[in-house]
């Protein structure tokens, strides 16, 4: 190859989050030309090959996401080296093993849900990309019917918000009505799970259940691509996947029918994975 | 031949140079060039050559070396060792006349790209030149110096382009521009996409990609493959060995809307620099630009002025690296302090246009400076403080032109002194070329137009893509606006002139001719 050396990936570290593990590491110098970081991946082993079958991602960001780790708990374990400009490679780091934390979808009873905690919109009406017809479809928001409703009909795949001109610069409330036999003994949890969502303002939500404000959900930044591609498990994929998962307080929930509502009343649109509420 | 390849410390060693000089791809001693041992794959002048960053007395070759333009490296199937490249530059096309010869070094680090800086030329002349690699010659590209300062040039034309979404239709702009006699072209931002290629935006009939194209590119491999892509295009290379080329940069070189380290995807200032970083570095690498422009790190410096005698001077600008961030409001959007090309640049613009000496002063840039809409924040529209002061030091400064890209429009504009007043004077014009593929086929008009022709001081807007045509004399600049009216189903449209102009020296405006 060139003959230089190309510098190890120091600094390694890695946090396990929900549905997704992060790695960092420290850049190399600005005097030295990046081509890429290759990220080597491994489940459930102590090491990882470095070879193209366990290539995770090549990524010119000194930190990769490990996104669509489901709601399991993953383990895994990476090794990251840099690829100069001229195409060599410097040698791998040692290995550095995470876990994912586990989300109450995995763990828990679901007691209503729309859509599947799959990584991907595209089972929501409008979806992937029909946001335009939003307003004509969902005047007045979504009402929507647990066990009689079919999300590819009345649940849009995006949910605006009052920065969105298209949507009328104006907050919109999605229902979720379901019935329950009997109030849950366990605790509950709401899942709401974002294939992606407004880059700069994704804003934030208020829940109430059956009446009560519970709180404000906050959002995080994803990569404002959810209104037009509904896939974020591709390979490649431009979305920024998050997830909001929660304990609600007790007793909120009652025999019979109950009302979820989700008013986006601040910033841009989220883009729906799933949304339910589990029993644990 | 049983000797081993030529290896860099060999290459090095014998040749007495630095390293770093080398590696720049610049120059090389000729004879050990001669010399070398260049064995290397078939066809590797695969993505042509150009010239561009002209002089009165020299230009910048480029070629960059890729028998496998596409392979998915980035690398273009060349080996991963430095391998020398001859050039001859001659007075005529049939190379009976060659004026120079020279040497650099294609080096793996900077993709096998080569950009020779040939000096001692002849000013406002015609040259001819080509690439030598072993026994393979490259086509032979034409360029021209730039006027003298001692010369009275009696006109001096150009063609300026913009926005070639390569994967949007077929560059038949190109291959008209190719055929005009043109002193230069001006590029004007968008040369490359970094979205990802699919079914959803292949418009271009006939063509293809592999799967490594469907994503949105971020690593240098990625970066250098796109350029690849794009550069494929004959009628492209065509333009490129028509005439030399001044370039600069708008967002997609790096992405979509992006402002200094700010992106509008979500990702962080303290990432952002390293996308921006390989970003610019493929740009150097894929473009006829002179060494001055090869980034350190995450910065380059593309600013910088050509003279083309007492004729014209041309500014390029980069209105991406050091733009303030989009307004938070509109107090925000009108503070005094807020700028578009950073304090640096701004103060290098006003001196160069007011000590001007020549009779047209044109800026290359990437944004519409004409006042259309409040919330087009990302053109100069997003920055009025410094449009005023642009405006002012216009003012100042003899027969200001603007040449824009970016917006996929014809649209020529009178700027105003105050654009809130349509009584004030008419400081300069501006001249924004349509794209040369974004957008597929267009339209004479379309949903955008209303926006832009409710101002008097626009006197064009047309939808189809193409490219203008300048010609500058002492007397008058003559602006045409041309188009092809398809790009989608093949190459083949015809030319049409849809508008043109005249600028009467001393009297800015617009004149419609037809």
């Amino acid at each position: 190859m060139s003959g230089r050396h190309v510098p190890a990936v120091t600094g390694l570290r890695a946090e396990g989050q929900l549905g997704r593990i992060t790695l960092d590491w420290t850049p190399a110098p600005w005097d030295f030309v990046v081509d890429h970081y290759a990220v080597y991946g491994a489940p459930d082993a102590a090491d990882v090959a470095v070879d193209p079958s366990t290539l995770l991602t090549k990524t010119v960001y000194p930190r990769f996401v490990h996104r669509g780790l489901g709601g399991r708990g993953a383990n895994w374990t990476y090794r990251v080296l840099t690829v100069d400009a001229a195409g060599a490679r410097s040698r791998a780091s040692a290995p550095l093993t995470a876990s994912s934390q586990e989300s109450v979808t995995a763990t828990g009873a679901a007691l209503a849900v729309v859509g599947e905690y799959d990584g991907t919109g595209l089972e929501f009406a409008l979806s992937p990309g029909g946001y335009a017809q939003y307003p004509a479809t969902f005047p007045d928001g979504v009402d929507f019917r647990h066990g009689t409703d079919n999300a590819g009909l009345a649940w849009s795949y995006l949910h605006p918000g009052p920065a969105d001109a298209w949507a009328g610069r104006r907050p919109h409330v999605f229902r979720l009505r379901f019935d329950l036999a009997a109030a849950p003994a366990g605790q509950v949890w709401l899942a709401l799970w974002l294939i992606d969502s407004h880059a700069t303002i994704p804003g934030s939500a208020v829940l109430t259940v059956n009446g009560a404000t519970v709180e404000r959900l906050t959002f995080e930044g994803g990569a404002t691509r959810g209104s037009t591609v509904g896939d974020s498990t591709l390979p490649g994929s431009p979305l920024r996947p998050s997830y909001v998962e929660r304990p609600l307080p007790a007793g909120l929930l009652v025999a019979g029918e109950n009302l979820l509502t989700v008013t986006k009343d601040d910033g841009s649109w989220i883009a729906y994975d799933a949304i339910g509420l589990f029993a644990r | 031949m049983t000797e081993r390849r030529l290896s860099r410390r060999t290459f090095l060693q014998l040749s007495g140079v630095s390293s770093a000089a080398l590696a720049l791809g610049v120059s090389a001693p000729e004879a050990l060039a001669a010399a070398a041992d260049v064995e290397v794959p078939d066809g590797v002048f695969g993505l042509g050559v150009a010239s561009g960053d002209p002089a009165s007395d020299g230009v910048v070759l480029w070629t960059r070396l890729a028998p496998q333009p596409l392979a998915p490296d980035g690398h273009g199937g060349m080996p991963a060792r430095p391998v020398p490249v001859r050039y001859e530059v001659a007075a005529d096309e049939g190379f009976r006349q060659i004026v120079r010869r020279g040497a650099a070094v294609a080096s793996p680090e900077l993709s096998h790209s080569v950009h020779p800086q040939v000096n001692g030329l002849e000013p406002g002349r015609e040259y001819f030149y080509r690439f030598i690699v072993g026994r393979q010659m490259s086509p032979v590209g034409r360029t021209k110096t730039l006027p003298g300062a001692e010369q009275t040039a009696a006109g001096f034309r150009f063609a300026t382009a913009s926005c070639q979404a390569w994967y949007h239709g077929h560059f038949t702009a190109y291959r008209h521009l190719a055929a005009e006699e043109l002193d230069a072209v001006f590029f004007l931002g968008d040369y490359i996409y970094e979205y990802g290629i699919t079914a959803a935006n292949l418009w271009r009939a006939g063509a293809s990609v592999t799967p490594e194209h469907a994503v949105e590119i971020q690593t240098l491999e990625q970066f250098r493959l796109r350029y690849a892509l794009f550069k494929s295009d004959p009628h492209l290379q065509a333009a490129h060995a028509a005439a030399p080329w001044m370039v600069t940069w708008d967002d997609h070189e790096v992405q979509n809307n992006y402002g200094a380290d700010g992106s509008r995807y979500g990702v962080s200032p303290e990432h952002f620099v390293h996308l921006r970083a390989v970003a610019y570095r493929a740009f150097y690498e894929n473009l006829p630009v002179s060494l001055a422009v090869l980034p350190a790190g995450p910065d380059s410096t593309v600013h910088r002025r050509f003279d083309a005698g007492g004729l014209a001077r041309f500014h390029v600008l980069d209105t991406r690296q050091y733009r303030d961030r989009p307004p938070v409001d509109v107090d925000d959007q009108y503070a005094d302090e807020r700028t578009l090309l950073g304090p640096d640049q701004e103060a290098w613009l006003y001196v160069g246009l007011v000590e001007s000496n020549a009779t047209w002063n044109v800026i290359a840039n990437g944004v519409t400076v004409a006042a259309i809409t409040e919330d087009r924040t990302d053109q100069w529209d997003g920055y009025p403080a410094n449009r005023a002061r642009l405006l002012a030091a216009m003012r100042r400064s003899s027969n200001p032109v603007v040449l824009t890209g970016d917006i996929h429009k014809h649209v020529a504009a009178e700027l105003k002194a105050d654009f809130a007043d349509p009584a004030s004077p008419t400081v300069g014009v501006e001249l924004i070329c349509t794209s040369i593929a974004s957008d597929g086929d267009g339209a004479p008009t379309d949903a955008y137009t209303p926006d832009w022709v409710r101002h008097p001081y626009v006197k064009l807007y047309d939808g189809r893509r193409g490219y203008v045509h300048v010609t500058l004399t002492p007397d008058e600049m003559t602006s045409h606006f041309k188009i092809v009216p398809w790009i989608e189903a093949d190459a083949d449209a015809p030319l049409e002139t849809v508008a043109t102009f005249v600028t009467p020296a001393g009297a800015p405006g617009l004149e419609r001719l037809a």
